[in-house]
């Protein structure tokens, strides 16, 4: 193969082409300085490694797990019946299911003003504003409840469920920055609760699957 | 704490006997992984209180989660699966605490300063999905296969991002010191 500048960045993916590379940057100043960074970056790079020491760091974390040793006990029937989180969940569903039924019922457009539909009175707007407040408020405390149970736990279904949250909560955070500018469009609260919906179910499944 | 004596037991047996609440063993497990797994909480976080924690607070969670490991790819992807986990956190506590943004422009990389602080400062510079493969490959000394465990890609991911990782910084560096 006739081995050209404009090859080494191939040759650098492929091992298979640095012979030829190595070749080439014996008559080319440039190649040669190229494939010496490169491979001196590889040889330069386990130097970058953070070392110290820290003596009191494994007595700590031993005096933490013989401190939960001596703490856990098995969990009774009030345990795996934590009323906190039923109430918790029952007051979840109850503000879920009101602005399920909000929604639903809203009256259907008039045929002859489709767009006005799209937007919410004023009044109706307090009332989706108050709702969505009280269920906010119940799904901070399901979060609460939830936040222990699932930072401690490390299988996968807890990971994927600590991912979603956040990438629900991101959403949330969107849509509400956006309902902030445009209070009266009703898609957007409707995508709201639906985010809020989506972000209790995942937390009740994370109680459920820790009792 | 040597980790050499890690030999005599393996890994398997090591989280077994942990899982019966032996602590010497888990000792033996720290022993082994700790030194790296700071140097790897040190380059999320740059800063060694925030590093300590969050390997204080990654071994806690493998203790607790000891019965819970699959052995399919190794201990330690599982570990330092939890560790950047616990890295994560403790970078998003600390956010939320910090008045100003944490993570600021890095500054360019001054001509003449030796290869090793070049690196280090053109890293910074770099995407961190490939600076992390770069990290955990090249400074760290994990094989692929481990890489891509510990960040849960394919192994082909991340031979590709090592690669895209010193096409960066070699254009970086090259710039630098041009």
């Amino acid at each position: 193969m006739t081995f050209d500048c404009k090859d080494l960045n191939r040759a650098l993916a492929v091992p298979e082409l640095l012979p030829d590379a190595r070749e080439h940057a014996k008559i080319c100043d440039a190649c040669r300085r190229e494939l010496w960074l490169w491979n001196e970056m590889s040889a330069a790079a386990p130097a970058l490694r953070e070392e110290w020491e820290t003596p009191d760091l494994w007595p700590k974390i031993r005096q933490t797990l013989v401190a939960q040793q001596k703490a856990a006990k098995p969990p009774g029937l009030a345990g795996r019946f934590d009323w906190r989180i039923m109430a918790a969940i029952a007051a979840a569903l109850v503000i879920g299911i009101s602005v399920l039924i909000m929604h639903s019922t809203r009256p259907a457009p008039a045929p002859g003003a489709p767009q006005d539909s799209d937007f919410l009175t004023e009044q109706t707007l307090r009332e989706v504003e108050r709702t969505e407040a009280a269920y906010r408020a119940s799904i901070d405390k399901l979060t609460r409840l939830a936040q222990p149970k699932l930072s401690a736990s490390e299988n996968p279904a807890a990971i994927a469920a600590r991912e979603k949250l956040l990438v629900l909560d991101s959403e949330i955070a969107s849509v509400r920055s956006t309902v902030s500018h445009n209070r009266f469009n009703a898609q957007l609260q409707a995508d709201l609760a639906e985010l809020y919906r989506d972000k209790q179910d995942t937390l009740k499944e994370i109680l459920q699957r820790a009792q | 704490m040597a980790a050499g004596r890690l030999t005599a037991r393996t890994d398997a047996d090591l989280i077994q006997a942990s899982k019966r609440g032996d602590l010497s063993a888990f000792e033996q497990i720290y022993a082994a992984h700790a030194g790296r797994m700071k140097s790897v909480a040190f380059h999320l976080l740059a800063d060694r209180a925030d590093a300590e924690d969050a390997v204080q607070e990654a071994f806690l969670k493998i203790y607790r989660a000891s019965g819970a490991i699959q052995f399919d790819s190794g201990l330690a992807p599982w570990i330092y699966r939890i560790l950047l986990n616990c890295c994560y956190d403790t970078g998003r506590k600390r956010r939320r605490q910090a008045e100003t943004p944490l993570s600021a422009e890095p500054p360019a990389i001054p001509g003449n300063v030796p290869l090793q602080v070049a690196i280090r400062s053109a890293l910074g510079r770099i995407d961190p999905q490939y600076r992390m493969v770069f990290w955990l490959f090249e400074v760290e000394g994990f094989r692929h296969s481990e890489v891509a465990a510990i960040l849960e890609i394919p192994e082909g991911t991340s031979k590709k991002w090592l690669f895209e990782a010193k096409r960066e910084l070699k254009k970086l560096l090259t710039e630098s010191r041009a």
